[in-house]
């Protein structure tokens, strides 16, 4: 529950209690529509909920970055699982114990980045929601390992640059970093591949082959 | 509109509004994909239906009052409902 983890939910929970009292009270008593049951109307019907919308609206949103919202599609149980595992050796997984990461590991990796991100990320997450409903929402959890899969991999290495800039000296010491700094930056080659980092996630599959 | 459908108009429009609050609160105790996803659509929806319901309400009662306030200045009474 994140009630008091955010001061936003309270506010939604006041604003919710205040409109509920005045639309109860008018239910009731049922006055007359005169202007003080107008204005207490507007109250009820209109700033009250309009509060409790936004702040409600802006929660949600930050729920959605939540692994355990990604994890309530049973299709991302196993991935969620796995980052939960505070033993797994996976990237997810390590990541997840990164405080940058965290519980919002999945959203930080996954999400589109630049100037529009967020919007991109919801409209693929809409996206994601559509295909659970239409395709995945009543397969066997051992198909779904075997079916679902990114549907762009090379963005994939743009979210490791985020913070992995590729600049570092440090970095371009390594020999195999060195050797193929370009078709990581160009996404050809995945950071989290089977021959560089291992795979992101144990149940990802990845691409049949680096793309040309 | 008499007084009678714009009363029901408020009822409903009531209704409707507890109905959003209740979905729009049930993802802060449930913060999951369905829950969300209904408070952000469905809850909004309902939330904006029974605030444009209680605007049409309270335009009517305008509307209908100043319909009466002419008519009162005229020889003959209009047969206006009542809006009280």
């Amino acid at each position: 529950m994140t009630l008091l983890a955010s001061p936003l939910s309270v506010v939604e929970l006041a604003c919710a209690a205040l409109s509920a009292i005045v639309l109860v009270g008018y239910l009731v008593f049922r006055p007359p529509l005169v202007r003080g049951a107008k204005i207490a109307l507007l109250f009820g019907l209109g700033v009250f909920p309009i509060g409790a919308a936004f702040s409600g609206n802006v929660q949600g949103f930050e729920a959605t970055k939540e692994r355990a919202f990604c994890g309530s599609c049973h299709v991302m149980a196993l991935h969620a699982a796995d980052s939960d595992d505070r033993a797994s050796g996976s990237l997810a997984s390590r990541h997840a114990r990164n405080a940058m990461f965290g519980s919002e590991n999945c959203y930080v990796c996954h999400a589109n980045y630049g100037m529009f991100g967020t919007v991109l990320t919801k409209a693929g997450g809409l996206r994601h929601v559509w295909l659970y409903l239409t395709e995945y929402r009543n397969t066997p959890l051992d198909e779904d390992k075997k079916e679902i899969r990114l549907i762009d991999p090379g963005m994939m290495n743009g979210n490791c640059m985020e913070c992995h800039s590729t600049e570092d000296a440090l970095w371009l010491k390594v020999p195999s970093h060195f050797a193929t700094v370009d078709d990581t930056r160009a996404g050809r080659l995945g950071c989290a591949s089977a021959g560089c980092h291992g795979l992101a996630h144990p149940f990802w599959i990845p691409e049949p082959g680096p793309k040309p | 509109m008499t007084a009678q459908s714009s009363r029901r108009w408020l009822v409903v429009a009531c209704v409707c509004a507890l109905a959003a609050l209740a979905l729009m609160t049930w993802q802060i105790f449930d913060p999951t994909v369905w829950p969300v996803m209904v408070a952000m659509s469905l809850g909004q929806v309902l939330g904006t239906a029974s605030f444009g319901a209680f605007g049409y309400v309270v335009l009517s009662d305008f509307r209908a009052q100043r319909r009466a306030a002419k008519g009162s200045s005229l020889p003959q009474t209009s047969s206006l409902p009542e809006t009280k």
